[in-house]
């Protein structure tokens, strides 16, 4: 203690600022798993917030999770992919329901009402709390990957917020804690996978990324990056040689990956049934709810287009069903009236086509940070032109953009504009007026807890007269969901009181605040994606000045 | 966000421009290299200046060494005189490290001995700046509590610091504090190096270090009521439980008849079911609701045909209209008394001590999750003893008033705010005391029919009064109900009271075990008040009647005590307590607790008491279904406050104790999961919850009452001794620093 004190009074200033700095983070492998304690205060305050949100609204996908435990405990293994005691069938890939399997077996133990294929709906107090702890305790792959991040950062201080942000990330909050979903430990390994391309082990990142489509089928979307990095990077030299020995090692290895999940069913032939599943080629254009993408902005215009040629009496070919389905709102599938129906096919180029100019841009440099981005911008552009999105893969887009955020003002601004459209958009799936207040509050104060420290961090003044504009506008744009809040809280009840007199035009306008949710958010997203790419692109370097000192 | 909002030579540490943080912070080394950080300077000090930047200055340097565990008093002697740094560090980015450095040259130019200050050794003497006070309303209030900084100083009394009183009158006043001040730094070094801090502490030094210390009340507010909302998505007392459902019903009942029902009904009104049996000011406030959520939804609120109403929208309705009475009431009560109170200790204590108060789990549980309304209760009686703080006593005893007339449960601190107020009028001496007794006498009494106003002629008919008095007091129920951790409960596992004397004299025997409890802590208070009485005569004649704010009054650090001696024993002996009554000792043992050091005996103890408490309320809240609010909130709130039993080898007996009753407490919840309670003794595991914890209840109030003498020892001195008061009073401020 005394040697301690009688320290030289320069290095106090350091060891302030950055407390870790000198211990935590050169330590060996030894001392990495240590936690700190704001570690350790971040893990009990959010368990505990969880704990509390335990009797909170769950969604149909808290039934699903528990038929599939009930699945996977009781069946044999054949007939997994083919039961249909339930409607919420197995869908997602093979190590996912080895992964429920195991869940199933505590399960039993703990009550074994929960692991019963008949018992559709059972809302016990065990399976409540035994569901949302394996949340919970599956969640901490996300926090051990977080922790791993700091350890290794050119920046632990900042790391650190970061992590933190990510860890209590309010879309895990809503979609894992609230609504139900296992994405905090799939998130957990794609950040693994992440972190091992960053510390150079790139087989071992490849490997992770392989088990993690073997997860979910959705991180597809990521796949694209993935490839490229991974055959730049590690099976060519530098100069484009074939790196044989890599380029076989990592073939070999996620060859092996997918054996281990589908093997089983190779061997028994249900590769068929099992795709089919997987990939249920039979919905719509757009969700239910719109998800905030491309096509949620296209559909609004052929909205306002269908009313515009009707009112003026325009002589264009209108769709009938585009009207009937413009008049159901948002329910079913999208048709439109007056642009052009849109196929998957179409879908699917668009996205082709924008990952390509990223992945060339990858190609010329395979660095981390310049993976990390075009990982981003391939879930990004998935996200906003994919065929069928639902809003909730938008945290394939904030998860590896928050790794980004600290970077620099230009990258530090995308994220803020993209995290909170993409949060808000999120708002929606929980329609429980009580779940809507805490989720509005827990936002604000992440924000408020994201955005300050980060902020004072990467600060960086607008350089000329056009960047001052968009800063404005930015900013405006920002405040604007201020109103929008209010306004999806308050129509509500001022349109129940309309209700008196004619129930025509409240019925279609109950669709009004979800409408403009969705149109608002998309606005964002879709330029938050274009900063993105054109900050790729224009590398940083020539887009504000020099690079910041953090690498 | 309270706090010196005129002070011009705080940094702007929000700002988001290089030169501005620049040139404030320069500025900043400016004023204080005028004034030198040194005890005499400050004790004599009144200019605002003076005042303020060594307290501000002090505290950064007590943070410091408290945090980075680098610098204590030792090595600081140790050091050479000469300043290794005058200008201030380049920063490696200017706008992450907002905090100055400048206490570094700042302790070598004071060339004085190494600082005898901590962030409890602020000043004792009353810093009084006159600024014109122009403003009106909650800005003005904070400023009039701002300039009566001393007080907080006070309420750190912490009794072990006291039987050194007697060497500290040897010594001088300054070398005491010295002592004191290296004591606590060592310890606090020490502390650091054990990482016993709590999240509390490390969010908020978080929080200075980049330059968010504006937004740490926002983020406490924030995080409060996230948690309170969260809690109240849980169940609440009676949810589906037809036909009488409970206290959640019984609350939305009482707004339903309040609306329907001229105020005459309202206390003769099916009183089978939830008749109302709160004081007026209560079904004032349910009037309110009921009007506000019958505009909302009028079938929430419908006569008869609402009862037992449980949808979503009511239910929400509900569970925010507690929510927002918190923040209404409870919340600007913390405010205050993180400012009057605690005025003179650093930012980063009151946000802490506010901190440790918006999480009290116990009152969270009760009032979020079992669902009722004591934070008002207990807002408006904080609320009182904050303006006794800036000696407003008349709005302090009509806020006490508002806290009787919302829920006669505050009659258990009426004992302590009575004498308190008593002991004023004494210490006043014959003329002023009078003066203020009158005043009080009037003011209270005139509140107290405003709130029964409507039952008062010519609204009603005069037997209307005796209405609302017989449904408020009601001497017909039981010893005690269910299992509840008090005197007579716990005994009651030896002695079959209810078999073995008549009802009335049980009634008799609990009040008058009630009387003698809270007697010592109102005689300590009385005895208190008329020695500084005799001492301060002349004094108080000569004082001529100006402007300049009157000396806070000496008896104000024994009224926690009081308080919570004289709750304390209404607990323990008195007649019909219920197991949430225990929110009430519980409130003077946080604001204890929320301003004293991570080692005192205060904070160990008052730890120990808050995790009791919420243990006994188990019976209750396992009944509500709030098993899991339950370990989250004690989780939650320990790592908070950083209260770790743990810790070995063990320091001191009331560590020992708390191990031995979290032990048995978690054995306990241990055997309740597995073992089914025979046929014989349902209530076994009831019976061994209040037997574990009745001794610790018992070990407070015990506490209270040394806390009380000690303190009023402190204050007034031994027995027979002729120290001036005022003397005695500083010192005793100072050595208990």
């Amino acid at each position: 203690m005394t040697t301690a004190s009688t320290a030289a009074a320069p290095q106090k200033s350091d060891v302030l600022d950055n407390p870790t700095s000198t211990t935590k983070d050169t330590g060996g492998p030894t001392s990495q798993w240590t936690l700190l304690p704001s570690e350790w205060d971040i893990l009990l305050f959010s368990t505990a917030l969880k704990i509390l949100l335990f009797p909170a609204y769950r969604s149909t996908d808290f039934e699903v999770h528990r038929n599939w435990l009930a699945i996977t405990h009781s069946l044999p293994l054949s007939k997994w992919y083919f039961d249909t005691t339930s409607q919420w069938t197995l869908d997602y890939p093979p190590f996912f329901a080895y992964f429920e399997k195991l869940l199933s077996i505590p399960a039993y133990f703990i009550d074994p009402k929960i692991v019963d294929l008949n018992n559709s709906n059972y809302d016990a107090w065990s399976v409540i709390a035994y569901q949302r702890s394996t949340v919970i305790l599956t969640e901490l792959v996300l926090g051990a990957a977080l922790i791993k991040f700091v350890r290794g950062a050119a920046d632990p201080a900042m790391q650190r917020c970061i992590s933190a942000s990510m860890f209590l990330h309010p879309g895990f909050l809503i979609v894992d804690h609230i609504h139900f979903q296992y994405n905090g430990f799939m998130f957990g390994i794609m950040l693994w996978s992440i972190l091992m391309a960053r510390n150079g082990h790139k087989l071992a990142s490849g490997i992770l990324f392989a088990t993690l489509l073997n997860l979910k089928h959705l991180y597809m979307y990521l796949a694209p990056a993935y490839f490229i990095y991974l055959l730049r990077s590690f099976c060519l030299s530098p100069s484009g040689k074939l790196q044989i020995k890599n380029f076989l090692a990592l073939a070999n290895a996620v060859i092996a990956v997918f054996i281990a999940s589908f093997g089983p069913f190779i061997a028994m032939g249900q590769i068929p049934q099992l795709l089919s599943r997987l990939f249920p080629f039979t919905r719509g254009l757009n969700h239910a709810y719109w998800a905030p993408n491309a096509w949620a902005l296209v559909t609004t215009m052929d909205r306002i287009l269908l009313r515009f040629v009707q009112k003026m009496a325009l002589d264009v070919p209108i769709n009938s069903d585009g009207v009937a389905s413009s008049s159901r709102g948002l329910v079913g599938d999208t048709i439109f009236a007056v642009i052009p129906n849109v196929k998957p096919i179409h879908t699917f180029t668009i996205t082709i086509g924008l990952q390509s100019a990223i992945l060339v841009k990858l190609w010329s440099r395979p660095t981390y940070k310049s993976f990390l981005t075009a990982l981003t911008l391939c879930g990004y552009t998935s996200f906003l032109f994919g065929w069928h999105v639902h809003e909730k893969a938008i945290l394939m887009v904030l998860v590896p953009l928050s790794l980004l955020a600290a970077e620099r003002q230009a990258y530090f601004r995308t994220f803020v504009i993209a995290s909170v459209a993409g949060v808000f958009s999120l708002f929606p799936l929980l329609f429980t007026p009580a779940e809507s207040i805490i989720e509005v509050v827990y936002s604000i104060g992440w924000l408020i807890f994201t955005y300050l420290p980060i902020s004072k961090r990467v600060y960086e003044f607008p350089q000329s007269f056009f960047y001052v504009l968009l800063d404005i506008v930015e900013r405006i744009y920002l405040f604007g969901f201020i109103f929008l809040q209010l306004f999806v809280t308050l129509f509500p009840l001022v349109a129940s009181r309309w209700k008196g007199g004619n129930t025509d035009p409240t019925a279609s306008m109950e669709f009004l605040p979800l409408m403009v949710t969705s149109v608002y958010c998309a606005i964002g997203l879709v330029w938050a994606y274009i900063r993105l790419i054109f900050v790729y692109i224009h590398d940083e370097t020539t887009y504000q000045g020099q690079l910041s000192v953090i690498q | 966000m309270a706090d010196f909002p005129h002070d011009p030579s705080l940094p702007n540490t929000n700002s988001q421009s290089f030169p501005t943080d620049e040139s404030t912070r320069k500025r900043k080394i400016s004023i204080t290299a005028q004034h030198p950080l040194f005890p005499r300077h400050r004790l004599g000090s009144t200019s605002k200046v003076d005042g303020r930047r060594p307290s501000l200055t002090s505290t950064i340097l007590t943070d410091f060494s408290k945090e980075g565990g680098i610098d204590s008093p030792a090595s600081g002697r140790q050091r050479s005189a000469s300043p290794d740094i005058i200008a201030p560090l380049p920063r490696r980015h200017l706008l992450s490290s907002h905090q100055s450095r400048l206490w570094l040259s700042e302790e070598q130019n004071s060339n004085g001995p190494p600082s005898p200050t901590s962030s409890r050794g602020v000043s004792p003497t009353s810093v009084t700046f006159t600024s014109s006070r122009s403003q009106n309303g909650l800005d003005t209030i904070s400023r009039r509590l701002i300039s009566k900084r001393s007080l907080g100083s006070l309420l750190n009394a912490t009794p072990p610091v006291s039987p050194r009183l007697g060497q500290a009158t040897l010594d001088s006043a300054a070398r005491s504090a010295i002592k004191q001040g290296q004591k606590t730094k060592m310890k606090h070094v020490g502390d650091h190096l054990n990482h016993e801090e709590g999240l509390g502490r490390r969010f908020i030094r978080w929080a200075h270090k980049r330059g968010l210390k504006e937004w740490i009340s926002v983020g406490i507010l924030i995080v409060g009521v996230l948690i309170r909302l969260c809690i109240g998505i849980g169940s609440y007392s009676g949810e589906r439980t037809p036909p009488m459902f409970g206290d959640y019903e019984a609350q939305r009942h009482w707004m339903e008849l309040t609306i329907h029902l001229p105020p005459r009904d309202w206390y003769t009104y099916d009183l089978q079911y939830w008749g109302l049996d709160y004081p007026p000011l209560t079904a004032y406030v349910s009037w309110l609701c009921g009007k506000a959520g019958s505009w909302i939804e009028p079938t929430w609120f419908a006569l008869k045909t609402s009862r037992g109403i449980e949808s979503t929208g009511s239910k929400l309705y509900l569970r925010l209209t507690v929510v927002i009475c918190d923040l209404l009431v409870y919340v600007p009560a913390l405010h205050l008394f993180k400012t009057s109170w605690l005025g003179t200790r650093s930012k980063r204590t009151q946000e802490l001590a506010f901190l440790t108060l918006m999480f009290q789990p116990a009152l969270l549980l009760i009032d979020f999750g079992h669902f009722q309304y004591n934070s008002v209760m207990l807002g408006f009686t904080i609320l009182a003893v904050d303006f006794f703080a800036t000696g407003q006593d008349e709005i302090g005893a009509i806020f006490f008033a508002l806290s009787l007339g919302f829920k006669q449960m505050a009659l258990y601190y009426a004992p302590a705010i009575g004498t308190y107020l008593l002991a004023k009028c004494i210490l006043l001496g014959p003329v002023a005391g009078l003066r203020l007794f009158i005043r009080l006498a009037l003011t209270t009494s005139l509140a107290f029919v405003v709130l029964f106003l409507p039952f008062l002629p010519p609204f009603a008919p005069l037997t209307t009064i005796l209405h609302p008095i017989t449904r408020i007091f009601p001497f017909a129920r039981g010893l005690f109900e269910d299992k509840v951790a008090n005197f007579w409960c716990a005994s009651n596992v030896l002695f079959k009271w209810k078999n073995w004397a008549s009802p009335s004299f049980l009634v008799k025997t609990s009040t008058a075990f009630t009387l003698l409890g809270f007697l010592p802590g109102t005689i300590v208070m009385l005895r208190t008040g008329w020695k500084l009485k005799t001492n301060k005569g002349t004094n108080t004649e000569s004082k001529p009647k100006s402007n300049i704010e009157p000396e806070p009054t000496p008896i104000l650090p024994l009224l926690p005590y009081t308080l919570l001696n004289s709750s304390m024993s209404f607990f323990l002996f008195s007649f019909q307590v219920h197991e949430k009554t225990i929110l009430l000792p519980l409130m003077p043992i946080t604001l204890l607790l929320s301003g004293a050091a991570q080692d005192s005996s205060i904070f160990a103890l008052g730890a120990l008491v808050t995790n009791t408490a919420v243990f006994s309320m188990w019976p209750l809240l396992k009944r509500d279904g709030l098993g899991a609010q339950y370990v989250a909130l004690l989780l939650l709130w320990n790592r908070v406050i950083g209260h770790n039993p743990l810790r070995f080898p063990i320091q001191n007996l009331v560590q020992f104790i708390s191990i031995n009753v979290y032990l048995a407490g978690i054995t306990l919840h241990l055997l309740e999961m597995v073992v089914t309670p025979p046929e014989r003794y349902p209530d076994l595991f009831a019976v061994l919850n209040v037997l574990i914890s009745t001794p610790i209840f018992v070990l407070t109030w015990l506490w209270s009452i040394k806390g009380c003498v000690e303190v009023g020892w402190a204050i007034g001195g031994l027995g027979g001794s002729e120290k001036p008061a005022g003397f005695s009073h500083r010192e005793r401020t100072l050595s208990g620093l």
